[in-house]
């Protein structure tokens, strides 16, 4: 029997010993891009030209036969596609042998690139809070210096900002709307009326419909204690709890005492649903209006046609002051591999993707919000675009994000929705309140 | 108390029949839902709080099968990609495990005890813990992403899961064996003329459980085929149906989808069924 037990063993020791193999495998090519990158980044410096869009073709630098593959979410895939034609044409110079594009949905980019880098796409796109899983995993290789300072120029500030880490930039800054607003049937719910929370809730109300907010999400709920002052502001020292501003505890608890109320006073009007359901409710005369996302917005204009309206987040009455609705916003981003082995031509498709023309047509065939400032300036009158950016105005970056932060924030929700919660309690919100802060710090 | 018997026995039966009754009710409530949802017709919306359909339309099914408005999801070819790993899985993991249980049970050979013992001890492990380490050592063999890689790794394991079907063979007589054996039958014949043959209901369950792992498999095969979505097998498939990306436009279809992975494993069930019922008692030693 022992016998057998180490022939298993060494069995297992090869095989392990073998899997490693291809790891190390894939590490000793990283190195060699990285100074590929470095090779790319010298060139810039030396006065290689950049335009908004285009590189200058000499920053492939002996880059040939150049095999790339790209990720995209599935509605994005046709028009990166688009893109990426536009790209090869344009470098005709240079030989591509292939520019792959497949679907990869964004909300699991991060975990499916850490998986296996090696497998993963080298241009891919990912949201902000991935990043620092990203980061940590060592997955993303920073943008080539050359290109820093002209993507600083070109971009809005926040998004760049919080892509830095010490001096050096990871990721392309994308689009500056990953963000929920309010989307409403402006038959049903007027302009005005979309200015207080309140003011919506009483539409609907009239009209005998719903108003749709996911309140058991912590993605959506975290807006009821932003609200209240109690920002999150990155992690504390040691990477990984959530620090919050300093925020005054009786405000929170009174705001959050103000979200339960109206709750309360418009019980089968405001309904906690999944958000996909609000497009569905608009199309069958359920829904009258809805926290929904940027992602959503082509599905609710559909719906909706030219009853469609949208705005920033309301305000809501707490005490004598009407509070506006502070929100979770992100950014995306597309990443290049560190791992890939054409790192220039990587860099470069990257720089372009999310150039000033490239961020145009996504705003204008699927209704990004471009981070990019021209390419803001030519769509900015898209009433979704103006509602997303109002709101980014009152909100916080969704970067540095504990885990612990979605569910305890869907917690605190979902318990202010529950039907026995008694709003006026203000022991029990505060108690509610101090749970959830604990859960979230992980005390 | 209650004298009289027939009381009695209606009141218990009563209880008893409420208890299965409900029990009943929340076994199957969640297959009439995915069936009357799938024929939902009110828009795309995931669950909107209402038990039943106010509209009935089987457009779902043909959405599901024509694929419009993604670039990715491609049913009818995961279906497709399913059907086939399955057949092959099933046809070489059904053999191997017989074959494996044949043997335990039939011969006997020096590390008989010993490799029984092994294959019990490695099925204890879960198979979760291995994943990774398959999905490396495909890699190096170049079979990541591919469906060769998933017949493989679901039929060459196959023959550990051995112990159900030996427990079938050792209540075949050996009278049989040594009566075929005198006849001058080999080992070989003998396993398939004579042992096959009267354990019609082993190899059925043998042959569906074989043929509905790769349907129902889900992380191995998402391990296996990562952004590969043209080889993904109906499992993986649905489930990116409803991903963040695609929820709001793919319930319904993801519905329909779950319905029609059903189909293939009734089939075959209803197919081999009546073996069930032969067996063991259609032969047999007698006197």
């Amino acid at each position: 029997m022992k016998k057998v037990l180490a022939i298993i063993l060494a069995g297992m020791v090869t095989a392990t010993a073998f899997a490693g193999c291809g790891g190390s495998g894939g590490g000793s090519t990283a190195s060699g891009s990285e100074s590929a990158a470095s090779g790319s980044e010298s060139k810039a410096d030396g006065g290689a030209t950049i335009d908004a869009n285009w590189p200058d073709a000499s920053m492939f630098g002996d880059e040939t036969d150049i095999d790339l593959k790209v990720w995209a979410p599935d509605a994005a895939v046709e028009l990166v596609k688009k893109q990426v034609e536009e790209f090869k044409k344009h470098y005709s110079e240079v030989k591509f042998k292939n520019i792959e594009v497949r679907a990869q949905g964004e909300s699991d980019a991060a975990t499916n690139m850490i998986k296996d880098p090696e497998k993963g796409a080298d241009v891919f796109g990912f949201p902000s809070d991935q990043l620092d899983k990203l980061l940590a995993a060592q997955v993303l290789s920073p943008v080539a210096k050359g290109f820093v300072s002209t993507i600083e120029a070109n971009n809005a500030e926040k998004p760049v900002v919080a892509a830095k880490e010490g001096d050096s930039l990871y990721a392309y800054p994308e689009t500056n709307d990953n963000g929920y607003y309010l989307v409403y049937d402006n038959t049903v719910v007027t302009a005005d009326d979309a200015k207080t929370f309140e003011g919506v809730l009483e539409a609907c109300k009239k009209a005998g419909k719903q108003f749709v907010m996911d309140a058991g999400n912590g993605f959506y709920s975290c807006t009821f204690a932003f609200t209240g002052g109690a920002l999150i502001d990155g992690f504390e020292a040691d990477g990984a709890t959530q620090k919050f501003v300093d925020y005054n505890e009786d405000t929170v608890v009174k705001t959050l005492m103000a979200f339960a109320k109206l709750m309360k006073t418009y019980k089968g009007t405001f309904t906690s649903q999944d958000v996909a359901n609000i497009s569905a409710g608009f199309k069958n005369g359920k829904v009258a209006a809805g926290v929904d996302g940027t992602w959503d917005s082509n599905g609710n204009k559909d719906a909706l046609g030219d009853k469609f309206g949208a705005a920033k987040l309301p305000t809501i009455k707490v005490g004598n002051e009407d509070k506006q609705l502070i929100s979770l916003f992100g950014y995306k981003y597309i990443g290049v591999n560190a791992r890939t082995k054409f790192q220039r031509s990587a860099q470069i498709l990257a720089y372009y993707l999310t150039g000033q023309d490239c961020q145009t047509q996504r705003a204008e065939t699927l209704g990004w919000g471009p981070s990019n400032t021209k390419a803001m300036e030519a769509v900015s009158s898209d009433p979704i675009i103006q509602a997303v950016s109002a709101q980014s105005q009152n909100a916080v970056p969704q970067v540095k994000i504990a885990g612990t932060f979605w569910t305890s924030m869907g917690t605190l929700g979902s318990e202010m929705y529950k039907d026995g919660w008694n709003p006026d309690d203000e022991a029990a919100t505060k108690s509610l309140w101090e749970k959830v802060v604990a859960q979230i710090r992980d005390e | 108390m209650i004298k009289s018997y027939k009381l009695r026995r209606h009141i218990s039966n009563a209880l008893i029949y409420l208890i299965l009754g409900v029990m009943c009710i929340i076994w199957i409530a969640p297959f009439v839902y995915l069936l009357l949802h799938s024929l939902r017709a009110d828009g795309a919306a995931v669950s909107n709080g209402e038990l039943l359909p106010e509209w009935y339309t089987f457009q779902n099914y043909i959405d599901l099968f024509s694929g419009t408005g993604s670039s990715t999801l491609n049913f009818p070819k995961w279906f497709l990609n399913t059907f086939i790993v399955a057949c092959f899985s099933c046809v070489i993991s059904t053999i191997s495990v017989l074959a494996v249980s044949y043997s335990f049970s039939r011969l006997r050979f020096g590390m008989r005890k010993k490799l029984m013992n092994i294959a019990m001890i490695l099925g204890m492990f879960p198979g979760f813990m291995t994943m990774i380490a398959m999905y490396y050592l495909l890699k190096i063999m170049g079979l990541d992403g591919n469906l060769i890689a998933l017949v493989l790794c679901y039929s060459c394991g196959a023959g550990l899961g051995f112990q159900i079907s030996k427990g079938f063979f050792d209540t075949i007589p050996r009278a049989l064996d040594e009566a075929a054996t005198i006849d001058g039958a080999t080992k070989n014949q003998i396993f398939w003329k004579i042992i096959l043959p009267m354990s019609k209901p082993i190899v059925v369950y043998t042959v569906l459980t074989a043929f509905i792992g790769p349907w129902t498999d889900f992380i191995l095969a998402k391990i296996i085929m990562g952004d590969i979505q043209e080889n993904y097998t109906v499992a993986i498939g649905l489930q990116l149906m409803i991903d963040l990306d695609h929820k709001t436009t793919w319930f319904q279809e993801f519905l329909a989808g779950s319905v029609v992975v059903a189909v293939p494993i009734t089939l075959l069930f209803l197919k081999m069924q009546k073996y069930y019922v032969g067996g063991v008692t259609a032969g047999g030693v007698k006197g």
